[in-house]
């Protein structure tokens, strides 16, 4: 949730304009600062830049210790557009002016599926799921395809269709074992570890069914990066990530780990060899270690996010290959970040996990993560689960476990969730990527209208928006400036400082709402920019998006 | 063999050192000699594996991989060896360079620390299906009243889910979960006022508020004083993360004039270990306090809290309060004074109090922990943990209609859970009478502290250890007084809170260890004492007895 506001504090941070790096606490040269007192004519731009969170507050505490302090600035910062919505909250009824939220990523499309499937005595609760479902339904989407997911792999392994037709009774969601109230395996239950390798063995195409033993359940992929960087990494350390990038993982790893993230900066502009924004490419990925290590910064690791988290790009098998051999070729771990793999809804995409691949040029350090967060649109059930072939880091990350374990039940209604495939697989995928490519649509043809730019391909919550022509000027205090006028006129958006984006005036804009809710919040953020001047005309605006070009 | 033994001396003594010792070395030197112990530790895991599979059947080999993985021995028997075949899978035969050097040690610690518990997981007492597995009274969980909690957890006011559920939330725990803490707690605390939401923080398990609190109050090499013997976990989550220190209050059992009672905390001790860590150097920003502390099951009276919080203000020391146990006081005789009750705190902003669920309501495996503190600054720096350690919406909403149902908690679940308490505690005393063992009697916890001293000879932590794994050998794990960085040798924490039936086999398999211990060691002595007289041939020694002196 701080992604969607990496507070301006950031921003507003005098930048000594020193080009001095890293290293000592309350050195201020990393590239955030420096950027931000950029201006437009200051070239050439760097193609990387090392994060250093030390560098963003200032103030002491008489009762924290100094980390304690950067820790409580990550809550600050966090906290203050997430208060200003949530003391604001828009609600049909009782607070039709209240803020709309189209910058957390989570998937409120498909609560009423999912709730009749976790709990039997949803349906009393008043769910608004039948409003949820008509008005996409006046939307004239198609109506759901149940029984026919397409493109579905062939399962490696034969599973017993589990009591069809019987998912609406969910009885098999109460079990209430004594075991399942005592301490754990720290790993994860075992009979919920053999589910999630079945489930991703067959979801993720692998060609060899993937291990319990190599699997480790925790509470989220969060606590997957904290326990990651601190068990791969020495403090001070660092991990290479492409940018703009899912900005709370910098917390993430910082927090109890107290390693940096490298940013790779991509750019809109495609040039070269490029054939689409924002690409990432190897030769990117060699700059950026190069620099890093001209800096003195050790470089542990490089995070991917595929489906990208905010640009909703997804890697072809031969570039994931690219990056995993550049990896391997500079003895870097690799950590994939598929939470978005089953949120791939234009179905030309053809989306591969890296699981899928027939040979991982270093498998020992390629370590895979995935949590019903985004897929099953359940943030708030905390799972994540880590795949790696490397035994030592799913011990060590293992040891962890008991600070990032979730409780029993919880576990045990995971496994009955994934358990389901029936369900899965005829009811739910099919509705959710029916609905999210509707809200797409819908987004995207607003956006069209407006004549606003956007990179978007078929995957995960997101557009990603270029409001470049609205700032007066290209500086992040515009970036921010613009975002407030969103707020003002109540709806959140998140800025793309948030995702250490290098060009201001990027935007994440999350569709998977319901329709009158995304209705109202689109005609918000239509109000304020048919407001705003456009100052950037003579720069045309280039039509970056690219729904199923000649590359898809 | 003999090297494995000897690095495991090594790394225990190391560890001990780390947890209990003052250093005099600086935090670098420290870092080097953990990670070359670390290092040395895995490639042993590692390497014994790969040897071990060349032997036909795995199981005769395995418990010596079980010694190093565990990094202390496990008997020899079929089904440890089998076990412990699973935990040296879980590594690689291949010595990896693939981790960071505090990677290697969060590894190595954890495999230390946890070795029983996971030789019990591995291999668990079943009164149907494995009467051969072991009793685990060493891990201080709570099982007297899982079928009430079972059957309140089945009801069907559990089982309502709504959107805010599944989504992302407060990350400081869920406003209506807060709010109910807040309430459960002013009235189980009996507070003066009424505790306030916002200063209530819930993540999932204590040893996550623990780890996190020591995050924001210390920085690495910053050290906390902690009141000997006490709950082993303290040692372990900040030695994990935060890397924070544990100076030790030394407490004795002996009752002198400065010693009303056995193990008494004192001010007067108190300011003796914060005066030697600071003529070490060592900055000391807290001092962490349990009460009803475990493993002594003592419960502070108010005017001793007072003292300590005085102390603590007059040095400028934050107070984390652990009242995990706060409502398992079974004897009715004793009145447990929350530090949230006192009219007024010496220095509320330094004040923190936990508590969680695992111990008082039997649902270890729930994950919840809670954070009182009245300073919002440390609130807000530790809900930046939240994250971390988040707790699933629907699991929040069960624990929020368990903690608000007042009726079954104080009609049903409490008497009931005190009674079998008191009962299980009355049948384990009773028996540690009729076996002559001297124990503190307490009315609080989930364990009695018993002194085995009478059955070192000599009265020593290595003999603690031996006697330690004569227990494991009849299939009983009890926790030994190092664990609790207790400064005296041969005392143990025994865990009563199990069903009258396991409690019953324990107890009987506590009492073959100690006549058997006693037996050998008898033996041993008049071998010895033969041997001196004939210098001829030697008797051969038994296998196991042996591999255990080596």
């Amino acid at each position: 949730m701080s992604t969607l506001l990496q507070k301006e504090s950031r921003m507003t941070t005098a930048c000594p304009g020193s080009d001095s790096i890293q290293g000592l606490p309350g050195n201020k040269g990393d590239g955030l600062e420096r950027k931000c007192s950029r201006k437009p004519d200051q070239k050439p731009l760097k193609s990387y830049g090392v994060g250093d969170p030390t560098a963003m507050f200032s103030s002491g505490s008489p009762y924290l210790s100094s980390r304690g302090s950067v820790i409580k600035w990550f809550w600050d910062s966090a906290e203050e557009g997430y208060r200003t919505y949530h003391m604001d909250e828009y609600d049909e009824d009782e607070n039709p002016s209240g803020i709309i939220n189209l910058g957390t990523s989570e998937n409120k499309l498909c609560f009423d599926l999912l709730s009749r499937r976790v709990s039997p005595s949803a349906p009393l609760s008043g769910i608004p799921s039948s409003e949820g479902l008509s008005s996409w339904d006046s939307l004239e989407y198609s109506p759901r395809r149940a029984g026919c997911l397409p493109r579905l792999p062939r399962p490696w392994s034969q599973e017993a269709p589990l009591c069809p037709g019987d998912h609406l009774s969910q009885s098999d969601m109460l079990q209430v074992e004594p075991s399942l109230l005592q301490y754990p395996d720290w790993r994860g239950h075992l009979f919920l570890r053999e589910e999630v390798a079945r489930f991703l063995s067959f979801y993720c195409r692998s060609p060899a069914p993937l291990k319990p033993e190599n699997m480790v359940v925790l509470n989220g992929c969060a606590s997957l990066f904290s326990a990651l960087a601190t068990v791969l990494c020495e403090a001070g350390e660092a991990f290479l990530i492409p940018a703009p990038y899912y900005g709370a993982i910098t917390q993430h790893v910082y927090l109890y780990g107290n390693v940096r993230l490298v940013s790779v900066y991509l750019d809109s502009e495609v040039t070269g060899l490029e054939t689409r924004p924002f690409q990432l490419t190897v030769e990117k990925l060699e700059m950026a270690l190069q620099g890093a290590n001209s800096e003195g910064v050790k470089v542990k690791g490089l995070i991917l996010i595929n489906p990208q988290n905010p640009l909703g790009d997804v890697y072809s098998p031969a570039e994931l290959q690219g990056y995993l051999e550049f990896a391997k070729r500079h003895e870097l771990h690799v950590m994939v970040d598929e939470v978005y793999m089953l949120s791939v809804f234009e179905e030309s995409v053809g989306y591969r996990s890296v699981l899928s691949l027939e040979r991982l040029p270093d498998p020992q350090r390629t370590h895979v993560m995935w949590a019903t967060s985004k897929d099953f649109g359940m943030s708030g059930l905390r799972f994540g689960t880590l795949y790696t072939e490397n035994r030592d880091v799913a011990t060590a990350v293992a040891s962890l476990c008991r600070y990032h374990g979730l409780s029993g039940l919880t576990q045990y209604q995971m496994a009955q969730l994934l358990r389901d495939r029936d369900w899965i697989n005829q009811v739910y995928l099919p509705e959710n990527h029916a609905r999210l490519k509707a809200a797409h649509t819908y987004v995207s043809e607003d956006l069209r209208a407006l004549g606003i730019p956007f990179v978007s391909r078929g995957a995960g919550f997101f557009i990603w928006v270029d409001l470049r022509k609205y700032l007066p000027e290209a500086t992040f205090e515009e970036e921010v400036l613009l975002w407030r006028r969103f707020l003002e006129n109540k709806v959140l958006l998140s800025f793309g400082k948030a995702f250490e984006c290098k060009e201001p005036g990027w935007f994440r804009l999350v569709f998977s709402d319901k329709t009158h809710r995304l209705r109202l919040g689109m005609q918000r953020v239509r109000q304020v920019l048919e407001g705003q001047p456009q100052v950037a005309e003579d720069t045309p605006p280039r039509q970056i998006q690219e729904p199923r070009g000649p590359h898809r | 063999m003999e090297m494995v033994l000897t690095l495991r001396q090594t790394v225990e003594d190391h560890i001990t050192q780390l947890t209990t010792r003052p250093q005099q070395q600086d935090g670098q030197a420290i870092r080097e000699q953990e990670a070359l112990l670390g290092r040395l530790l895995f490639q042993i895991v590692s390497f014994l594996p790969a040897v071990a599979q060349s032997f036909q059947p795995p199981c005769t080999s395995t418990d010596s991989r079980g010694d190093v993985g565990g990094g202390q021995p496990v008997q020899t028997s079929r089904q440890t060896g089998q076990m412990f075949y699973q935990e040296s899978d879980f590594e690689n035969t291949v010595i990896s360079y693939d981790l960071s050097n505090r990677g290697i040690d969060i590894s190595a610690l954890y495999h230390l620390s946890f070795r029983d518990y996971n030789t019990y997981q591995g291999n668990k007492y079943h009164k149907d299906k494995n009467t051969l597995g072991y009793i685990n009274l060493g891990t201080s969980e709570n099982k007297l009243c899982t079928d009430l909690l079972a059957e309140r957890l089945s009801q069907s006011d559990m089982t309502y889910i709504d959107e805010d559920l599944l989504q992302y939330t407060d990350w400081r725990g869920q406003p209506f979960l807060r709010k109910e803490v807040a309430r459960f707690l002013t009235f189980y605390c009996k507070t003066p006022e009424f505790l306030d939401p916002e200063n209530v923080v819930i993540l999932n398990g204590c040893p996550a508020v623990f780890s996190a609190l020591a995050m924001v109050l210390c920085d690495p090499g910053e050290a906390f004083l902690v009141p000997t013997p006490s709950y082993g976990g303290f040692a372990f989550s900040t030695h994990l993360y935060s890397k924070v220190k544990l100076i030790p209050v030394h407490l004795e059992s002996q009752v002198t004039e400065a010693n009303g009672y056995p193990f008494q905390l004192t001010v007067d001790k108190l300011e003796q270990a914060l005066l030697g860590a600071k003529i070490e150097g060592k900055k000391v920003r807290g001092l962490v306090l349990i009460n009803p502390q475990n493993p002594l099951g003592d419960v502070y009276s108010q005017d001793s809290m007072m003292e300590y919080l005085e102390f603590a203000k007059k040095y400028n020391l934050h107070v984390i309060v652990d009242e995990m146990y706060m409502l398992s006081v079974f004897d009715e005789a004793i009145t447990f004074h929350s530090v949230l009750s006192m009219k007024s705190l010496p220095d509320p902003n330094k004040t923190h109090v936990i508590w969680g669920t695992s111990k008082d309501f039997c649902i270890s495996g729930f994950r919840f922990g809670a954070l009182y503190t009245h300073n919002r600054e440390v609130a807000s720096a530790m809900s930046s943990f939240g994250y971390l350690h988040s707790i699933s919406g629907i699991a929040q909403y069960k624990l929020h209609q368990l903690l608000q149902d007042r009726e079954w908690i104080d009609n049903i679940y409490l008497p009931s859970y005190h009674f079998r308490l008191q009962e299980a505690h009355r049948y384990v005393t009773r028996k540690l009478k009729a076996l002559k063992v001297p124990f503190l009697n307490r009315g609080s916890g989930l364990y009695v502290w018993i002194n085995l001293k009478q059955y070192l000879d000599p009265c020593t932590f290595e003999e603690e250890l031996l006697l330690h794994r004569r227990f494991l050998d009849h299939k009983l794990i009890l926790s030994p007084g190092k664990t609790f960085m207790c400064k005296e040798p041969g005392w143990f924490r025994l865990i009563f809170a199990a069903r009258p039936h396991l409690l019953r086999i324990a107890m009987r398999r506590f009492q073959q260890g100690l006549v058997e211990h006693k037996q050998e060691r008898r033996v041993k002595q008049l071998e010895d004492a033969t041997k001196e007289e004939v210098s001829t041939s030697q008797p051969e020694t038994p296998a196991s007895p042996a591999l255990r002196k080596s």
